[in-house]
């Protein structure tokens, strides 16, 4: 009995000394390495993407001071479209609202919509009234400059008079530029981070204990799939996720309204993108959750499909939806809401993979509390 | 078994076991307060999952924090043996209240642990080595009935057999889940951590694991294994605290493990230790034999028999239900059923009612991120939650609301699917110990008891 026993703790220590004998490193192996995979997803996505959107947000930027100092036909339609080309950038990078984004919250104070009107035109009157509480977010970001720009007026005419002739133009002009500004200062600061000390950070905390990089960029970005592309772009709007009631209103851009398919499609492909760790500049892909789960051989059991392979169909199931759309959210919930309901439905279905099959199989814990695995 | 029963034994390994148990139970109470989880856990949330028939059982808003100043002061007072028998009466109810008061925090070793303090009421514990005996000449004794060690060390065996028979089955033993799913997660520990990618090691580590439960009882009690078993006891929950966050169970199974070791090595521990707080020796090795009073032996006896009839027939309830257990989790808790499952849920509740009023539910405003995880995949929590949602949206203008779950639950590795059927209104079914037929059936095998 007592050898049985001698014998069983050996091949315990056997068991742990085995694998360190050979350091042979196996693809496999370096599939499962997270810090690998986090210093590929920094450097390669999340920064290159925010260099990306930087570039665009310049541009508007520049734009928006060009239609400030004077505000005509040409510079307001450069404004808009820098503005629009920035906000499709913005769909790049939103997704990545963990760490330094979730410090400092910048999607609550860039694309919070829809924008408060009332709120809008108080800020304008008060230029003292503060942006940094939650009741401001609905007056500021990607929605509120939509508003400023296409909504202030029936036609251009209408909106330039606004800049113009109106007796509180300055103020408008004003308010435009405090919203820029504000912007660039957010986006200053998260970048700062992701290029200073958080990027070792994010790569040295390798665990997937609550607080660890994987741990909260897999909560953050799966939130965001859920309730910022499914329910932000298609539940809310089409009435889907409460009462059945369509809120067309409640659409992306609702001013502009023909971008608000692009911004979705935007957002959705760089989700599907940070999925399979496609580099942001060569779209190759790299090493990322998908690798990740393939390196843990997470799949079906009875069917043997790569559980990565199941969430790249849906994903592709609900783009399908998504692309089929016209290029106005807000005319398809007007006139034919059952397909924006069909692309929620799609999306739900991508969710629970990545709620439940992702994140059990990559094994990431939510709570802090003990646990004995029942 | 008269003879058995009249069998006397030192109290040394009693007193030691009191002693220590109950200052880890200190350090527990204090962890958790130190952690603030009382205010996490207990009175934070908005809503509470009691236990079936335990609905009286809540939470007390901020007097919680004096239910836990009871069970931390009791359990000081069981470890140093004053008042020794109120106490463990105290430190038994106030911790079995704090396990009742929700579901969600459920854990093998909490109810471990109250086990442990019922017996303890019980148990001559305090004859030496204590307060009491210290005041109280009358209370000394040096010998106390050698059964009175042996239900300690026998519910000790049954946490580990049971624990062990219930990896008996084809997940654990054939696939080597979860600990598949669970150990390339920790792959970043520092040296060992590379071995936590092979496959092996999770088969060697599922192996060995259920041969360790089903054993180390045995190897602990039998003389010639025990110095082995006690260094496999030690090895093997320090790396459960390394691999898995669960808190002090590692340490409680250490320190209650030497309640096996020979009556001699508690006593020089005793001895050694009177010596730094000068006890008198009468106290730290006291002479004569401790005896139930006659009234009180008969009711003892009875309860204990009871206790251990009980506590071998609980676990095996599930036989009772039909489906997988792992699944339906219908006679999963109570039963040493440790580390066995990776199970991940996603719950989304509809609530509807005949004006046509419809209302899709976002959990976190009703549930904790803990009890929500919990929730949404074990059907009586699920049938709980519902339940509350029906009477909240019956107060807020809801005609006799209906209510529906879309369920997605993965059970180690196998693609999510759904739970619970999505047609059926759940503001109608009752709780009850009856199986819960709208449990979706699990459509796959578990091979196995």
């Amino acid at each position: 009995m007592k050898k049985y026993f001698a014998l069983l703790l050996t091949m315990l220590f056997l068991g742990c000394s085995g694998g360190s004998d050979k350091p042979d490193p196996q693809p496999t192996d370096e599939g499962k390495d997270r810090s690998v995979m986090l210093k590929a997803l920094a450097e390669n996505m999340i920064i290159p993407s925010y260099d990306q959107f930087k570039t665009k947000f310049d541009l508007m930027s520049e734009k928006s001071k060009a239609f400030a100092a004077k505000p005509d036909a040409q510079t307001l339609g450069a404004f808009r479209s820098a503005w629009a080309d920035a906000y499709v950038a913005w769909e790049r990078v939103e997704l990545f609202d963990f760490g330094p984004a979730e410090k400092q919250t910048i999607r609550n104070f860039f694309n919070i919509y829809p924008a408060s009107e009332a709120g809008i035109a108080a800020n304008i009157a008060d230029p003292t009234s503060s942006l940094e509480v939650p009741a401001s977010y609905a007056t500021q970001g990607f929605p509120a400059l939509d508003y400023l720009i296409n909504g202030l007026g029936a036609n251009d005419t209408a909106v330039l008079a606004q800049y113009t002739t109106d007796k509180d133009a300055a103020k408008k002009l004003a308010y435009i530029t405090r919203v820029v500004t504000r912007m660039e200062s957010l986006l200053g600061k998260v970048m700062g981070e992701w290029k200073g000390e958080y990027l070792n950070t994010f790569i040295s905390k390798t665990g997937l204990d609550i607080g660890s990089s994987t741990s909260l960029m897999v909560n953050g970005t799966v939130l965001h799939y859920e309730r910022y592309i499914r329910s932000g772009k298609f539940g809310i709007p089409s009435g889907a996720m409460a009462n059945g009631i369509a809120a067309p209103e409640k659409v992306e851009a609702f001013y502009k309204k023909d971008i608000s398919k692009t911004l979705a499609q935007t957002a959705h492909k760089a989700y599907v993108d940070f999925f399979n760790g496609r580099h942001a500049v060569t779209g190759e892909a790299g090493p990322g959750l998908k690798t990740y789960l393939d390196a843990l051989g997470a799949k079906d059991s009875s069917t043997g499909k790569l559980l990565s392979e199941s969430i790249n169909t849906q994903f592709q199931a609900a783009a399908a939806k998504l692309d089929a759309l016209k290029p106005s959210l807000y005319e398809e919930v007007k006139t034919n809401n059952q397909v924006m309901k069909d692309t929620y439905n799609e999306m739900q279905k991508a969710v629970r993979m990545l709620k439940v099959d992702m994140t059990s199989a990559m094994s990431i814990t939510i709570t802090y509390t003990d646990n004995d695995g029942d | 078994m008269r003879a058995y029963l009249q069998k006397y034994t030192s109290a040394a390994p009693l007193a030691i076991f009191r002693a220590i148990f109950g200052l880890m139970l200190v350090i527990s109470t204090a962890r958790f307060l130190a952690l603030g989880w009382v205010k996490e856990l207990y009175i934070n949330p908005q809503f509470f999952f009691s236990f079936y028939g335990f609905g009286f059982v809540k939470p007390l808003g901020e007097w919680t924090y004096l239910l836990f100043a009871a069970c931390g002061i009791s359990a000081l007072l069981v470890a140093i043996g004053w008042y020794y028998r109120q106490a463990s009466i105290v430190l038994f109810l106030s911790f079995t209240y704090i396990e009742l008061m929700d579901k969600s925090t459920y854990l093998n070793h909490y109810y471990f642990v109250s086990l442990l303090c019922f017996l303890l009421i019980f148990l001559p514990a305090n004859t030496m080595f204590s307060v009491d005996a210290r005041r109280n000449e009358a209370m000394r004794a040096g010998e106390i009935p050698a059964w009175c060690i042996d239900c300690v060390r026998v519910l000790v065996c049954m946490l580990y057999f049971y624990a062990g028979i219930a990896k008996l089955n084809s997940d654990w033993f054939v696939e080597a889940l979860p600990l598949k799913i669970w150990l390339p997660a920790k792959n970043d520990t520092p040296l060992i951590g590379g071995l936590f990618n092979q496959l092996e090691t999770a088969y060697v580590f599922s192996w060995i694991g259920c041969i360790y439960d089903l054993s180390v009882g045995f190897m602990l009690w039998n003389r010639p294994t025990r110095p082995f078993a006690y260094a496999s006891v030690v090895v093997f929950h320090l790396l459960t605290s390394l691999l898995f966050p669960i808190g002090m169970f590692p340490y409680i199974m250490i320190v209650t493990a030497l309640i096996f070791f020979p009556a001699g090595f508690h006593q020089k521990l005793i001895s050694y230790i009177g010596r730094l707080f000068r006890l008198p020796t009468a106290v730290a090795k006291p002479a004569g034999r401790y005896q139930f009073p006659a009234m009180v032996r008969p009711v003892v006896y009875a309860v204990l028999a009871v206790f251990f009839v009980f506590q071998i027939l609980f676990p095996f309830r599930y036989l009772l239900y039909p489906g997988e257990l792992f699944w339906t989790e219908e006679g999963y808790r109570f039963s040493w059923r440790v580390m066995l499952m990776e199970k991940a849920g996603y719950t989304q509740f509809t609530v509807t009612d005949a004006n046509g009023k419809r209302q899709t539910i976002n959990n976190n405003d009703f549930l904790t991120r803990l009890q929500e995880k919990m929730m949404s995949t074990q059907p009586d929590m699920i049938l709980q939650y519902a339940h509350m949602l029906r009477d909240y949206y019956a107060s807020r203008g809801f005609v006799q609301p209906h209510v529906y779950v879309d369920s997605y639950v993965a059970l180690n590795g196998r693609t999510g699917k759904p739970l619970i059927a999505p047609d059926v209104d759940l503001a109608q079914q009752c709780d009850s110990f009856r199986h819960k037929s709208w449990i979706t059936p699990f459509n796959n095998e578990i091979k196995g008891l």
